[in-house]
């Protein structure tokens, strides 16, 4: 172990957009392995645009992606994922007429090994609430569940980085701090994550460091519990 | 009364063949949302594989563009084999090919009969492909939502090109089974691209079984249709566009859609 802890995941004056409009410009962020990000800002600031750029759906213009030794930009999407950076969409974006089992399967879809099956177990352990319901349609689960499938997709492809995009979206007050926990939870297992959260008090609760978008640039960043304590933070996002 | 059956049963044989040509044209627009007018070209010919790349490059692009370089290909396909064949008739002609299951007044062609199976064979291939295979799961994950499909690691040229292919080769054996009942030019596979169009429209978009149900209820009307007292066969077509639109009116998604 060198004393030079290099970064898992390493964005350097990243401009992307979409057409020729950018709507990032000139983010740089880190995050280290195993390490809790979370990214936060307003509406609109950005936030599901730098998750696009880094998985390979939004166009980039200017900037470098690293990510474990090697250059993702101008890396098509399939090809980004089989290199260990998966992304959990806003929204959940499951297959809703397909069943559960097979869209947690689908999100293995670039591995040939044979530990597929262990990982669908792994899966079931963080989320006992699926075990009964791998049969079903994804479209008829509750909000939650659904949300579950979608980390536990994201999950299948064995990442070195998840990304998660707004887990609390839509979901009653309990199920978000079951969603939190587990993410929590997932991170400690070893695997780093990168959260985009509306809910900035959750999000600094549990991450390590943040990072602030607004109008698509970085504005703040730092460890989660300065941030929480930092007056511009709280006034502006905390809502104190 | 055995007239009534004989002609349900012919209606039947019929909608065998209307399924079999949809199948391949169903999983094209369902996937890569393309009304492939190309289709009766290759149905007459089998499949085109090598056409494949060359329609990726239109996933994307509007629909009237996507018409028009499919009528295109259509076109192009068409006039090669009349290069190839020249415009005469031709026929295949089994030892079987006048004879029929007879049932007290009812008969059942054998080699339509033949149809209807392979017709039912292709369609459970299919399905079986969709639904248990890993690529089917992408073919289906691309259907419904391109942008998650990338995000779990599907390579979307590849399963475009794929999906295409495999219509392709649907809409070969399709005209495998045509050429045994009816005369063939290059030209003759166009009306079986209105009939495919017909057939998803009326069963719906998105599932192996409702191209089954379309097209059997698609030859149903049809036979029926024309052999309703004071009509002749001039009308089937039109009977059945009738009928089409009526379905539409009240299930808009077809007899067994699902939403898009």
């Amino acid at each position: 172990m060198g004393l030079d802890m290099t970064a898992l995941l390493e964005v350097t004056g990243l401009t992307a957009g979409f057409g020729s409009t950018p709507v990032l410009f000139e983010v740089s962020l880190d995050v280290q392995p195993g390490e809790l990000m979370a990214l936060i800002g307003a509406n609109g600031a950005g936030k599901s645009t730098l998750l696009g750029a880094l998985s390979g759906l939004v166009q980039i213009f200017d900037g470098d992606i690293r990510f474990d030794g090697r250059r993702l930009v101008g890396l098509r999407p399939e090809r980004i994922v089989a290199s260990g950076l998966a992304h959990v969409p806003q929204g959940r974006r499951l297959f809703g007429t397909m069943s559960v089992e097979r869209n947690l399967l689908l999100g293995g879809y670039r591995r040939h090994d044979s530990g597929v099956r262990q990982d669908l177990q792994r899966i079931l352990r963080y989320f006992p609430a699926l075990a009964d319901k791998m049969a079903r349609d994804a479209g008829t689960l509750s909000g939650g569940e659904q949300q579950m499938v979608a980390i536990g997709r994201g999950l299948m492809a064995r990442p070195k980085l998840l990304m998660i995009d707004e887990p609390s979206l839509g979901l009653a007050p309990k199920i978000v701090d079951r969603v939190m926990e587990i993410v929590k939870e997932i991170n400690q297992d070893g695997t780093a994550v990168l959260l985009v959260e509306q809910d900035v008090t959750l999000a600094l609760e549990i991450a390590d460091r943040g990072y602030v978008l607004e109008d698509g640039r970085v504005a703040m960043s730092g460890r989660a519990q300065d941030l929480r304590r930092d007056p511009a933070v709280r006034k502006a996002y905390l809502g104190v | 009364m055995s007239q009534f059956t004989q002609q349900v049963i012919l209606g039947l044989l019929l909608g065998g063949i209307y399924v079999a040509v949809a199948l391949g044209f169903s999983l094209v627009w369902g996937v890569l949302n393309i009304v492939n007018l190309a289709h009766g070209a290759l149905i007459m010919v089998g499949s085109y594989i090598t056409w494949t790349l060359f329609v990726n490059r239109v996933i994307r692009a509007p629909l009237l563009f996507t018409f028009l370089l499919t009528f295109g290909i259509n076109l192009v396909i068409v006039s090669l084999l009349l290069l190839l064949f020249t415009a005469d008739f031709r026929s295949v002609t089994t030892t079987y090919s006048g004879a029929g299951l007879h049932l007290g007044s009812v008969v059942i062609p054998y080699i339509r009969l033949g149809g209807l199976l392979v017709a039912l064979v292709l369609a459970g291939i299919l399905w079986l492909i969709l639904n248990r295979t890993r690529i089917g799961a992408g073919i289906l994950a691309v259907g419904a939502d391109r942008d998650a499909a990338q995000l779990v690691g599907i390579d979307l040229r590849h399963l475009y090109a794929l999906t295409f292919a495999i219509g392709a080769a649907f809409a070969g054996v399709a005209g495998g089974i045509i050429s045994t009942f009816q005369s063939i030019t290059p030209t003759a596979g166009d009306p079986y691209t209105l009939q495919s169009f017909a057939v998803v429209i009326l069963g719906g978009l998105g599932r192996v079984s409702a191209t089954i149900v379309g097209g059997l209820a698609f030859g149903l009307i049809e036979v029926l249709g024309q052999s309703a007292p004071g009509l002749g066969s001039g009308y089937a077509n039109a009977i059945a566009f009738v009928v089409l639109v009526l379905v539409l009116i009240v299930r808009p998604r077809g007899l067994l859609g699902r939403l898009a």
